[in-house]
């Protein structure tokens, strides 16, 4: 058992699929940045309102103003060394920071794919993707066409991690008993030429698709592993994550997905592919001595990530610590690659209600929040009470000393009838954010 | 198993990619048709509700000139009648803060309450001033001329003074300024009718998407919160009857608050089940949409359990004082239990019809989590 572990940490393989995910990777990511930036919402998510969410743990990160910008400046920059391969260990450090920075100035905007990049690129310090066809080739005059095969298996892993997680959390009746909430979202999708008034308004399509999402998720990496469907699974990779680009406002996330599943080919491809690079870029590489063994601190980085992989498995199964309804009280849904599953809409005020006259008001949220920021505290109940925490504060320091906040709450979770989300007599202000469970969210009825 | 799951996929691929009818014609084809939704909203209840508003409007410009011409009582009194005329045909359009209308701020503009007196005042003395700019909206519009006909100790002796000739020339300005951007909407929606009705499609800007926005956010905002909640202290803790609409006429008058509101009431039922500005007919509302999307809520059908709401609610208004002033000064209560009837529509409105509806207003990428 030891031996063969000895043995595999100790195997060599071909470095190109790497060169093909560096090369991939930091493209996408420099103009994922340049998107967000483009549309302006740096300065709407980030600048302009004048309260975050953060996350739990994470309360005291600095919000930046203005200087956000040179934040995603520096993520841009540090993609583009990525991307050509300069001073990568420091580059992916430096992008891993910022791009983590940045996810933790705002909640609102939590999505598993900024969560997945942030995972991904602390992985990828300890993987050497600039092995070879990289400036730093040039700078350091050698490189390596082997790499240890623990390497390339990582991001696999952590690919597999990812598919096998998405495909449980669909088993869950909602999705694959009712179809919800392909049911509800597909039929509004009638503006789609051709299919948009026809198979999205079928019954059997939300059905075949809510299973067809399941399997799909859970055989995708047993499909890319073994050599002989590996092409027929590429084949299904593109055509899911295109189809769910075409349905679904889901950003650059299914042309991240496409481009990592690459990784599983064969190094032969990437060769061709590399070869095809240097035809068309010209640049000649020199026989530079060939390393045969990266010089990286192997056992560091072994023991490194056998912890992050942990990690990775316990993370998303931690909701197994609560009871209910996991997508209506959300505790332990986030971190979990639990993704398209659930249409949770709701309402939120709430009360001031001042101890010392017994007067009290109901809050606009509009004063506050910005729309998005709404829209995702009123169904969240972190964001409630840290919003209720807030407004505590702000009234406070308006000079009203003894006051209570209550939240007037109602969800509706997958096109059930909405209902009261958050006890109405519990005083929010007296509640704190922790691990344990939060009793004032009243459980969903009708189960 | 593999093979299994190949197969699997390979009849899926095949059914997505030819994208034929497989016969299976079930009731779930939605085949609603939005164009006609649209046309029955604009051409029966938006445009009539216009065209009536702009009548009242013009009345209004006549009443003003008549005043202008012969400052005595008599033509004050109906220049007041025809200011609470088009007030009441304004209720009917509020709304409808979309396209034109929400380009210029006509909302705003037009019914911004309470009044800035101070500003109106100085205003009137100065001459100087743009209607445009949004730290004037509270000077003009309905309750500026409700200052300048029910809240001046003495209009005719104002208005035929010294100083007459200002009030005069403001009380004009702000009219002509009212029925200029009411022509201008009006004359979009004549022109542009075509495209507002068959923009059907599902994205945040397409019409009946805007249109269901607004008339949430109206329900919420122009009626729940101005004409009741705020006045009722629900946003302030203490109550506000100096913030009801119209409050100048009111203090003479006693109902005018309450009629300005339940007109809007009528207003906003109305419009849900699409029925005709004139009442001669009920076309397609948004009820029926909502009925067709197959909104079925625990066996109510969720139309039907806004309907019943409102009704509750619009009882609850009736029953309330004649003067809304009276009702908050002596027995608040009643109003905030009356607001929270009002109130309980508006989760129906905002999570379960959303719901059903879809409505896409999502500008940032989103994994639906």
């Amino acid at each position: 058992m030891m031996s063969t572990l000895k043995k595999y940490i100790n195997s060599y393989t071909d470095s190109s699929p790497l060169v093909i995910f560096r090369i991939g990777f930091g493209l996408m990511m420099f103009f994922s940045i340049l998107r967000f930036w483009s549309k302006g919402w740096i300065d709407k998510i980030y600048v302009k309102p004048s309260f975050h969410f953060t996350y739990y743990g994470f309360e005291w990160i600095e919000q930046l103003g203005e200087y956000t910008y040179i934040l995603f400046l520096i993520c841009a920059i540090s993609a583009f060394f990525i991307t050509i391969g300069l001073k990568y260990r420091i580059s992916i450090i430096i992008f891993f920071l910022s791009f983590t920075y940045i996810e933790l100035l705002e909640k609102t905007i939590y999505l598993n794919h900024y969560y997945f990049i942030c995972v991904l690129s602390f992985l990828l310090i300890f993987i050497p993707l600039n092995s070879s066809f990289s400036i730093d080739n040039i700078l350091s005059k050698h490189r390596s066409t082997k790499v240890p095969r623990w390497t390339i298996d990582s991001i696999k892993l952590l690919l597999c991690i990812v598919y096998i997680y998405a495909g449980l959390a669909k088993i869950n009746s909602d999705w694959l008993l009712e179809a919800l909430p392909l049911k509800i979202w597909l039929p509004s999708k009638y503006d789609l030429p051709i299919i948009g008034d026809t198979l999205m308004q079928k019954n059997w399509v939300h059905y075949a698709m809510s299973w067809g999402g399941m399997i799909y998720d859970l055989s995708i990496p047993f499909l890319l592993i073994n050599k002989k469907t590996r092409n027929f699974g590429f084949f299904m990779v593109v055509f899911f994550h295109v189809f769910t680009r075409i349905l679904f406002p889901i950003g650059v996330f299914p042309y991240i997905m496409i481009m990592s599943a690459t990784i599983f080919f064969d190094s032969k491809v990437h060769d061709r592919i590399i070869l095809a690079l240097k035809n068309v870029s010209k640049i000649k590489f020199k026989d530079y001595k060939i390393k045969d063994r990266n010089s990286l601190n192997n056992k560091f980085s072994i023991i490194i990530l056998s912890l992050f992989f942990i990690l990775q498995l316990t993370i998303p199964l931690r909701n197994l610590a609560y009871s209910g309804n996991l997508m209506w009280h959300e505790q332990g849904y986030r971190f979990s690659w639990r993704v398209m599953l659930m249409e949770k809409i709701g309402y939120t005020t709430f009360k001031i209600l001042n101890k010392d006259n017994g007067q009290s008001f109901i809050v606009d949220n509009d004063e506050f929040l910005t729309s998005y920021q709404k829209k995702q505290m009123n169904f969240q109940p972190d964001f409630i009470l840290e919003y209720a925490h807030y407004l505590g504060r702000h009234f406070k320091n308006k000079g009203l000393k003894n006051i209570e906040v209550y939240a007037d709450s109602y969800v509706s979770l997958n096109g059930r009838k909405s209902q009261r989300f958050i006890n109405p007599n519990i005083n929010l202000l007296a509640e704190t954010e922790s691990f344990a469970n939060k009793n004032w969210i009243l459980p969903l009825k009708n189960e | 198993m593999i093979k299994k799951i190949i197969t699997i996929f390979s009849i899926a691929v095949l059914l997505y990619s030819c994208g034929s009818e497989s016969g299976n014609n079930n009731n779930y084809d939605d085949g609603f048709n939005r164009s006609e939704l649209l046309a029955n909203l604009t051409d029966n209840i938006i445009i009539p509700s216009y065209n009536n508003f702009q009548q009242e409007l013009i009345n209004l410009e006549q009443s003003a000139i008549n005043f202008t011409n012969n400052t005595d009582q008599d033509n004050l009194e109906s220049l007041r009648s025809s200011w609470l005329d088009a007030y009441m045909a304004w209720q009917h359009i509020e709304m409808f803060d979309i396209a034109k209308a929400e380009e210029i701020d006509f909302r705003r503009k037009m019914n911004a309450y309470p009044c800035n007196t101070i500003r109106i005042d100085i205003n009137i003395s100065s001459e100087n001033y743009d209607l445009n700019n949004s730290n004037h909206y509270s000077a003009q519009g309905f309750p500026a001329l409700d200052y300048l006909l029910n809240g001046l100790t003495d209009p005719i002796i104002l208005f035929s003074g010294n100083d007459g000739q200002n009030y005069i020339n403001y009380l004009n300005s702000l009219v002509q300024y009212m029925l200029l951007n009411t022509n201008e909407i009006i004359n979009e929606w004549n022109n542009n009718r075509d495209l507002f009705i068959n923009s059907t499609e599902n994205t945040a800007s397409s019409s009946l998407n805007k249109l269901t926005n607004d008339f949430i956010f109206y329900y919420e905002k122009g009626f729940r919160a101005n004409k009741i909640g705020i006045p009722a202290g629900v946003f302030s803790g203490s109550p506000l009857p100096e913030n009801v609409e119209a409050y100048y006429h009111n203090l003479n008058n006693n109902t005018t608050s309450k009629n300005l509101a339940l007109e809007a009431f009528v207003c906003i039922q109305k419009f849900f089940v699409g029925q005709y500005f004139d009442n001669s007919s009920e076309g397609t509302g948004i009820s029926d949409y909502l009925n067709h999307l197959n909104a079925q809520e625990q066996g109510n059908n969720l139309s039907d359990l806004i309907i019943s709401t409102f009704d509750e609610a619009e009882l609850a208004i009736t029953e309330l004082d004649q003067d809304l002033m009276s009702q908050i000064n002596t027995n608040n209560y009643d109003m905030l239990v009356t607001y929270d009837k009002i109130q309980a529509a508006v989760p129906l409105l905002k999570i379960d019809m959303l719901v059903y509806l879809s409505i896409d207003v999502d500008y940032i990428d989103a994994d639906g989590d």
